[in-house]
């Protein structure tokens, strides 16, 4: 059993950190695809991110002279580790078939270790910038920095939201697949449901900031401070954090799905049409459907529309509105099962 | 049993199966950067990016820590504002404060048994 579960572990790691590599980067490669025709240009193919990456690799790593060696070439290590992590914790789509908890370690990690290891790729970022000796990557981790005690509070406010909605079903509501399995839309009336698209939209927000986009970016904001914490990473350093990037980015919209959409079309096709050995395939390519959706409303649209705001702008925005707002879905939440208002 | 699943309340966790998987891709992320090129010259290049300015001394470069947190206390300043003129040093003020707010928590404790 022991023997059988460390087998699976590290053979399972190395798999989903192929499939999190590449997927991360196609999502990149679509994503600039998207911008770049709602800014009326060709952009760059859907390919490009893979020939980045190999660009980069073949580029000189500079160690800059003020640095602290192993610290700024140990960052983008742990940076891209603890993104494919993520992944390994995460359930998606149509892995409930072939995992017992839709995760290849879902068993053994709840939502709690999810929101701990979603910090690290950022606090290895901020170490990095901290050990360029540069000022601009200072400044930038800096910025890093408070971007993310900004976040985490909304984001913890949704989570626990969901979490206590649940807790009336019992069980370890903590659990990833307890929450895929049981969605929020199901056992919610019309405060609830009102509540839990104000919950949604709180974390729609809260993405572009945990995955440092636009108009969040504050940390790496080039045109202002050159890249910021990147500011002095080059070659097969700044290549790790590319692709740490792209993991990260896909992991934080699978979370968003199972929170939010963790349904399967399976069901719903099985009624017109028997899928037999293709439902696993089926319910993946869906999944990476919801994926793509995720990304396109919470990153690609809204930084093709939006410009970068000012560091005292985004503490403001999470620690004030988007806060309030979750807070405010909460409440309605608890309303919904106190007073049960059912539908009218 | 060597993995031993870690249990409270509400969660749960298995560390040494993180720390396994931990290794796992830190070795992958390993292989990858050690794919990369290796070698890169020293000198000019090495210097750290100013924009093109001559690099003032170390201390004039160095972003302070008082400073670490402008962000997020510069966006909060009216909080911070009332917090530091609450916190004045004088022990009057913090026993005066201690002494308002155990009053008023038994205030809501015996209007609560009251009702």
């Amino acid at each position: 059993m022991t023997g059988d579960l460390l087998i699976m572990t590290v053979f399972g790691s190395i798999g989903i950190a192929i499939f999190g590599l590449f997927f991360g980067l196609v999502y990149k490669g679509i994503d600039r695809k998207i911008v770049a025709h709602m800014q009326k240009r060709v952009g760059p193919p859907i390919r490009q991110p893979f020939l980045d990456v190999i660009k980069l690799m073949n580029k000189e790593t500079v160690l800059p002279e003020n640095a602290v060696g192993w610290m700024y070439s140990m960052a983008p290590l742990v940076c891209l580790a603890s993104s494919i992590i993520l992944l390994l914790y995460i359930p998606m789509g149509g892995l409930d078939q072939v995992f017992e908890n839709g995760a290849l370690l879902g068993g053994h990690g709840d939502i709690i270790l999810v929101l701990y290891l979603l910090i690290i790729p950022s606090l290895a970022m901020v170490a990095g910038g901290f050990a360029s000796g540069s000022p601009f990557a200072t400044v930038g981790a800096q910025r890093e920095m408070v971007t993310m005690m900004s976040y985490e509070f909304p984001l913890a406010v949704v989570i626990i939201a969901i979490v206590w909605k649940l807790s009336t079903a019992g069980g370890d509501v903590f659990s990833l697949s307890l929450i895929a399995g049981n969605p929020i839309w199901n056992s919610v009336g019309l405060l609830g449901l009102i509540g839990a698209f104000i919950l949604l939209l709180a974390l729609v927000i809260v993405t572009p900031g945990e995955v440092a986009k636009i108009p969040f970016d504050v940390a790496e904001a080039e045109t202002e401070i050159a890249h910021g914490l990147l500011a002095e990473y080059s070659g097969r350093n700044l290549a790790l954090f590319y692709l740490a990037d792209g993991v990260k980015t896909f992991a934080m919209a699978s979370l968003v799905i199972v929170l939010f959409f963790p349904y399967n079309i399976s069901p719903v096709l099985e009624q017109y049409v028997a899928l037999g050995d293709f439902t696993i395939l089926v319910d993946f390519l869906f999944f990476l459907l919801k994926v793509f959706l995720v990304l396109l409303f919470s990153v690609t649209l809204v930084r093709a529309g939006m410009a970068r705001l000012r560091i005292t702008q985004v503490v403001s925005v999470y620690w004030i509105t988007v806060t309030l707002i979750a807070l405010f879905g909460l409440v309605l939440l608890m309303w919904d099962n106190q007073f049960d208002v059912g539908w009218f | 049993m060597i993995l031993m699943m870690l249990k409270t309340i509400g969660g749960f966790w298995d560390p040494l199966i993180l720390v396994l998987a931990a290794i796992v891709v830190a070795i992958i992320a390993y292989i990858i950067r050690a794919a990369g090129r290796r070698n890169h010259k020293t000198g000019e290049q090495a210097k750290p990016f100013f924009s093109g300015v001559a690099e003032p001394s170390k201390e004039a470069m160095h972003v302070r820590a008082s400073n670490l947190y402008w962000g997020f206390t510069e966006a909060l300043k009216g909080y911070y504002t009332s917090m530091k003129k609450m916190h004045s040093g004088m022990l009057n003020d913090y026993i005066g404060w201690f002494v308002g707010i155990a009053a008023l928590i038994f205030v809501v404790l015996f209007v609560m048994e009251v009702l």
